[in-house]
């Protein structure tokens, strides 16, 4: 086991201060172009423009991405299915508030 | 090393068909899915099912452990027999990639499989890597530098995956909060060719806190006040995250009331509210005098706290 040391690292908070295309978006989850493009036309990710080439998603975006993601591949849902379980477990929150 | 009885983890016989095991393996992942469940345990339950999914429904995996697995028990101490795995040929990888939390057990049975996809591009840009990281709320609430240090597996010159530690000194800004994600460019895998360096992105959650509990921005804390305070009113002094401050308790003041102090949640351009929760104490009469106090009490008002409740005989 090596250890490596570097200086003190500044980052960004992705929710409040970033916006990513839809390559960056992918990248960071390592999610394919075309889940996320079925994921917006399903409303699951709501991103600014008007095509995917221009489309800037928040940060918000990576959270809910991630979560769409594993959804998908753990319980084998469909798109349809991944939205409406996300759509139910944003209400269950917002009545437990 | 412990042996893990798949089998058990999944709630099937030993001679359960694909079909039974699947059935079983769907029911408890919706279960434990830790974005579904809030059981304190869902995310270590969910990986346990995964693994003990990810060995039986595949028929090689599912042979060779039910060979090495034939005699022992759950929980028992187990060293895989020498070249127990000789006879069996494992097609590919097939593994979820992301699947990177494998026990110790599985790892000793089937290896440890490298992450992630491969770049097909000959200059591409480096992987980006997810962590997750534990803060004290009064990071949060004043920015911190920070040392973390991170498990990451690598690979050494010979191609094996081996787990390399790193340790990170990190400046966790004023106003983020748990669930939200930090940014760090080029501190991801190592870029292919001339591509940059992937990113990192840290999940922040927070360390877990006797005197205050968190949502989203805003922090409760119970606050204990005297039934005097409680009754009359009184200005107390407040330990809060940003510091004391003089809180008014309003007069009649009953247990579990809210008093919002406006602002100071966690700090961000939209700050969070500070709650604090009125818990009324009472002290004990152990002297003659305290006691007296009580009775003079009870002789001074006309008070039944059970006048509503209809007590059967």
């Amino acid at each position: 086991m090596s250890i490596t040391n570097i200086q003190i690292l500044e980052g960004s908070i992705v929710e409040n201060e970033i916006h990513m295309t839809i390559t960056e978006l992918c990248h960071a989850t390592n999610a394919a172009e075309e889940h996320v493009i079925a994921w917006v036309y399903e409303g699951i990710l709501n991103p600014t423009g008007h095509s995917p080439d221009d489309w800037r998603f928040s940060g918000d975006s990576l959270q809910r991405a991630l979560q769409a993601l594993r959804l998908s591949r753990d319980l084998e849902i469909n798109t349809p299915g991944v939205a409406m379980v996300l759509e139910l477990l944003d209400e269950i929150a917002r009545l437990q508030k | 090393m412990k042996f893990k009885d798949y089998y058990e983890a999944l709630g099937v016989a030993r001679t359960a068909t694909d079909d039974e095991i699947k059935v079983a393996y769907r029911k408890l992942a919706r279960k434990y899915h830790p974005d579904v469940s809030k059981l304190a345990d869902a995310e270590d339950r969910f990986k346990e099912i995964g693994e003990a999914y990810a060995v039986l429904k595949d028929p090689e995996k599912r042979a060779a452990y039910d060979q090495v697995g034939s005699q022992a028990k759950h929980g028992q101490d187990f060293t895989p027999p020498p070249n127990w795995d000789a006879g069996f040929e494992f097609s590919g990888s097939g593994f979820d990639p992301n699947s990177a939390d494998q026990s110790e057990f599985f790892e000793a049975l089937f290896g440890r499989h490298a992450r992630g996809r491969q770049n097909q591009n000959m200059n591409a840009k480096g992987q980006d890597h997810h962590a997750k990281v534990m803060i004290d709320l009064s990071d949060a609430y004043h920015g911190a530098k920070r040392s973390i240090s991170l498990q990451m597996p690598s690979h050494d010159v010979q191609g094996r995956v081996v787990m390399q530690e790193r340790k990170l000194d990190i400046a966790i800004p004023k106003g983020i909060h748990a669930g939200q994600h930090l940014r760090l460019r080029g501190q991801g895998g190592p870029g292919v060719g001339t591509g940059p360096a992937g990113d990192l992105y840290l999940e922040i959650s927070f360390k877990p806190n006797a005197s205050f509990r968190i949502e989203g921005r805003d922090v409760y804390m119970d606050l204990p006040i005297t039934p005097w305070e409680a009754a009359l009113g009184a200005t107390v002094n407040v330990p809060t995250p940003s510091g004391s401050v003089e809180l008014k308790i309003p007069q009649g003041s009953n247990s579990g009331r809210k008093l919002r102090l406006k602002g100071r949640g966690i700090p961000g351009l939209t700050p969070g509210d500070l709650y604090v929760v009125t818990t009324i104490t009472i002290p004990p009469a152990e002297s003659e005098q305290e006691k007296e106090a009580y009775r003079a009490m009870a002789k001074a008002f006309d008070f039944n706290p059970r006048a509503n409740m209809k007590v059967s005989s």
